[in-house]
C-alpha cells in the first residue's frame, strides 16, 4: 500500500526500522520472536531460576506424573523423573545446553565463515572455481552426517559435539556469505566506487559488508534451527552431551525405558526442541519475507 | 554443448570420489588404535600373519603407496572384518544397504504423492484459509524432531491404538530368503504359501517408518512446490497462456506445474542427504536392519573398520544421487544449460 507522506516518509527511517515494520505486520513471526526471546532469556538466566537443582534425586518422589494429573504434587510443577529429579528444573537447565550453546555454535561457525566468504568472495579464477568445487562437495553431506563422523573421530561428548557443527555449519555460511558478495560486487554503486579509486579493503569494508548483513541474519536463523535439532539429535543418539546432562535430546534418550510408565517424560522435552525449532523457523521465514518486501519497496 | 556438460560431471565425480577415498584412507590413520587394526578389522594379528598383512597393506611404505594399495583393496571388494562380528564388511552392507535404499524409496513416493499436490493448493490459495493452514503444518512439520516425532507415533499407534508393530521389518515367524535384499520383492520371489500373510505383516511393518521418514520430504516439498508455483504464476508467459483463451486448469498444468517442477526436482537432489540421515535416525528407533542402525552401532562399539565403510557407502550414493539429480534438472531445462553454457 503506497500512503502519500509529506513531511514524514518512510525512506527517512533507517533500513533496521523499515525491516521491523514490515517484520511486525506478520503475527506468527512476531510470535515467533517472543518465543525466541523467552528461550534466550531461560538459557542465560537458566541457573537462576529452577525451582530445585536440575541433578538433585528425591528418593521419596520417584516418577511423580505432572501437577494436573491426579496423583501429581504441586511441588513438582511438572513432575519427576525414575530418579526423582524435578523435571521443570532439567527443562530449564537444558534450554541453556540445548539452544544456548546452539547459539554459540551457530556464532562460531559464522565468525568462521565470515572470514573465508569474505576470502572466496573477493578472489578470482582458478582458485576460486577449486574452491566453488570444494564447497560444493561439503554443502552435499549434511550437516548431522558430517557431525557423526567428527564425533567418530573424535569420541563422544559435549565439547567434541560443538566442534562438529560448527564445522558442520561452516559450508553452508561459506557458500551463502560468498555469494551475497559476489552479487555486491556485480551492483552499479560497486563499479562507480571502484572508478572513484576504491581498493578492494574499501569496497569491502565500505560497501559489501554493510549491504549483506540482511542475508548474514538470515544465514544465521537457518544455521540456528539445524543446530538446535543436530545438538539434540547427536544428544539423543548418545553420541553428543553424555547421560546426566539436562541437555533435551539426552532427556528424551533417558526417558526411552520409561515409555509405558512415564510418556510425559519423553513428550515434554520433545515438546521444547519443537517449539524452540519452530520459534526460530518462524523468525527466519518472517526475515526473509520482510527483507523481500522492503527492498521491492 | 550437453556432452562437454556430461563429461564436465563426470570428471567432478571422479574428483569427488577421489576426494572420498583419501578421507576415508585418513580415518584409518585418524581414529584412535593402530592403522592396521583399523583397516584389516584383525584385532590380534598372529605372528605368522602379521608381516603378510603389513607387506598387504604396505603399512611400511609411505602415505602414498598405502593409498594405492587401500584404493585397490577397495576396488577388489575387500574392505576388510568387521572388529565385532569378524565377517567381512562388504558382506555385511550388501546385506544392510538395501533395507536403507527401501526405506528412504517408499518416503520419499509418499513425500512425492502427498507433498506435490498439497505444495499446488498451497500456492492456488495462498489467502485462503486452506492454503494457510497446509502452509502452517508445512512449517510444523519441519521444524519438529524426528526422533521425536517417532516416539510420539510409536506411543500412538503402537502402544495406545496398538495397531502397528514398533519394530524390525517383518515378524520373525515368516522365512524370507534374501535375494535381491528388498523386502517386498523377496516376499514375490520367495513363492511360499504364506506370501500373502507375509506381505500384509511386511506392509505393516513399513508403514510407520516409512510414514515417520517421509515426514521432513513432504514438508519440503510442500514449501518449495508452493514457492515455486508462486513464483512462476507471476511470469509473463502464464499471463499470455491466460489470455489466449486457456482455461486455469490448462494453464496449471501445462504451463505451470511443468516449469514449478524444475527448482523442486533440484531441491530433491539437495533435500537427498538430509533424508539419509533422517533414515539413519529412524531406523536406530524402530530397529530397522539397515546401513543407519549398523553404522550407529558400530560407532558405539568403536568398530572402526565398520565405520570406514559405512561412511564411503553413503556418502558416495548421496553424491550420486546429486549428480544424478543435477544431470537430469539440466536436460530437462533448457534455461540451465543456457546458463552453463552462457
Amino acid at each position: 500500500m503506497v500512503k502519500f507522506h509529506w513531511l514524514h516518509s518512510k525512506a527517512e527511517h533507517g533500513p533496521l526500522y523499515q525491516l521491523w515494520s514490515v517484520f511486525r505486520q506478520q503475527h506468527a513471526a512476531v510470535l515467533g520472536l517472543i518465543l525466541f526471546c523467552f528461550f534466550a532469556l531461560t538459557a542465560l538466566l537458566g541457573p537462576l531460576i529452577t525451582p530445585y537443582d536440575p541433578y538433585l534425586q528425591n528418593p521419596d518422589a520417584l516418577l511423580v506424573p505432572p501437577s494436573w494429573d491426579e496423583q501429581g504434587q504441586v511441588r513438582f510443577l511438572l513432575g519427576t523423573d525414575d530418579l526423582g529429579r524435578d523435571v521443570l528444573s532439567r527443562l530449564i537447565k537444558g534450554a541453556s545446553y540445548t539452544f544456548g550453546i546452539a547459539i554459540i555454535t551457530v556464532l562460531g561457525a559464522m565468525i568462521l565463515g565470515l572470514l573465508l566468504g569474505v576470502l572466496a568472495g573477493m578472489s578470482k579464477g582458478f582458485r576460486a572455481s577449486a574452491f566453488n568445487h570444494m564447497l560444493d562437495l561439503a554443502l552435499t553431506i549434511p550437516s548431522l552426517l558430517l557431525a557423526i563422523i567428527i564425533v567418530a573421530i573424535l569420541g563422544p561428548g559435549l565439547i567434541n559435539t560443538i566442534w562438529a557443527i560448527m564445522l558442520a555449519l561452516l559450508p553452508q555460511f561459506v557458500h551463502g556469505i560468498r555469494n551475497a558478495i559476489q552479487q555486491q560486487l556485480e551492483q552499479d554503486y560497486v563499479i562507480a566506487y571502484r572508478l572513484d579509486g576504491a581498493n578492494q579493503l574499501q569496497i569491502l569494508r565500505n560497501v559489501v559488508l554493510p549491504n549483506i548483513w540482511e542475508q548474514l541474519t538470515i544465514l544465521f536463523s537457518m544455521a540456528l534451527s539445524t543446530a538446535i535439532l543436530d545438538i539434540a539429535a547427536l544428544g539423543f543418539l548418545g553420541l553428543g552431551a553424555q547421560s546426566p546432562a539436562a541437555e533435551w535430546g539426552v532427556m528424551v534418550a533417558d526417558a526411552l525405558d520409561l515409555i509405558y510408565l512415564a510418556p510425559w517424560s519423553i513428550a515434554l522435552p520433545g515438546l521444547l526442541i519443537f517449539v524452540a525449532v519452530l520459534s526460530v523457523n518462524l523468525v527466519s521465514d518472517g526475515l526473509r519475507a520482510a527483507i523481500r518486501k522492503r527492498q521491492e519497496s | 554443448m550437453i556432452w562437454q556438460f556430461l563429461i564436465r560431471r563426470l570428471f567432478l565425480l571422479l574428483f569427488v570420489f577421489f576426494a572420498l577415498t583419501c578421507f576415508a584412507f585418513s580415518l584409518g590413520h585418524l581414529f584412535p588404535g593402530d592403522p592396521l587394526t583399523n583397516f584389516s578389522g584383525i584385532s590380534q594379528p598372529s605372528d605368522e600373519l602379521l608381516p603378510a598383512l603389513v607387506q598387504q597393506y604396505q603399512l611400511e611404505q609411505g602415505y602414498l603407496q598405502q593409498y594405492f594399495a587401500f584404493l585397490s583393496r577397495i576396488l577388489q571388494g575387500d574392505w576388510g572384518l568387521s572388529l565385532s562380528s569378524q565377517q567381512p564388511i562388504i558382506t555385511e552392507l550388501t546385506q544392510v544397504f538395501p533395507a536403507t535404499l527401501e526405506l528412504v524409496a517408499y518416503a520419499l513416493l509418499i513425500s512425492f504423492v502427498v507433498g506435490v499436490p498439497l505444495g499446488l493448493i498451497a500456492a492456488i490459495k495462498a489467502q485462503h484459509w486452506s492454503g494457510r493452514f497446509i502452509s502452517g503444518v508445512a512449517m510444523v512439520g519441519y521444524s519438529v524432531p524426528i526422533f521425536w516425532w517417532a516416539l510420539l507415533m510409536i506411543m500412538l499407534f503402537s502402544i495406545t491404538l496398538g495397531w502397528l508393530p514398533t519394530s524390525g521389518r517383518i515378524s520373525v515367524l515368516f522365512e524370507i530368503p534374501a535375494s535381491t535384499g528388498f523386502m517386498l520383492p523377496d516376499i514375490m520371489l520367495s513363492k511360499q504359501p504364506y506370501w500373502q500373510a507375509a506381505m500384509i505383516d511386511a506392509l505393516r511393518h513399513l508403514l510407520l517408518p516409512a510414514l515417520v521418514l517421509a515426514t521432513f520430504p513432504t514438508t519440503v516439498m510442500i514449501r518449495f512446490t508452493r514457492d515455486a508455483m508462486l513464483g512462476v504464476w507471476q511470469q509473463s508467459y502464464i499471463k499470455t497462456a491466460r489470455a489466449k483463451g486457456l482455461s486455469r486448469s490448462q494453464v496449471l498444468y501445462r504451463h505451470g506445474l511443468r516449469n514449478a517442477m524444475m527448482p523442486v526436482l533440484r531441491q530433491l537432489g539437495l533435500q537427498f542427504s538430509t533424508l539419509v540421515t533422517l533414515a539413519m535416525i529412524t531406523e536406530l528407533i524402530f530397529s530397522w536392519p539397515g546401513i543407519g542402525l549398523w553404522l550407529l552401532d558400530s560407532i558405539n562399539q568403536r568398530n572402526y573398520p565398520a565405520i570406514q565403510g559405512g561412511l564411503l557407502v553413503i556418502s558416495t550414493l548421496v553424491i550420486m544421487v546429486n549428480i544424478l539429480m543435477d544431470i537430469l534438472h539440466t536436460l530437462l531445462n533448457p534455461l540451465a544449460r543456457k546458463q552453463f553454457n552462457g
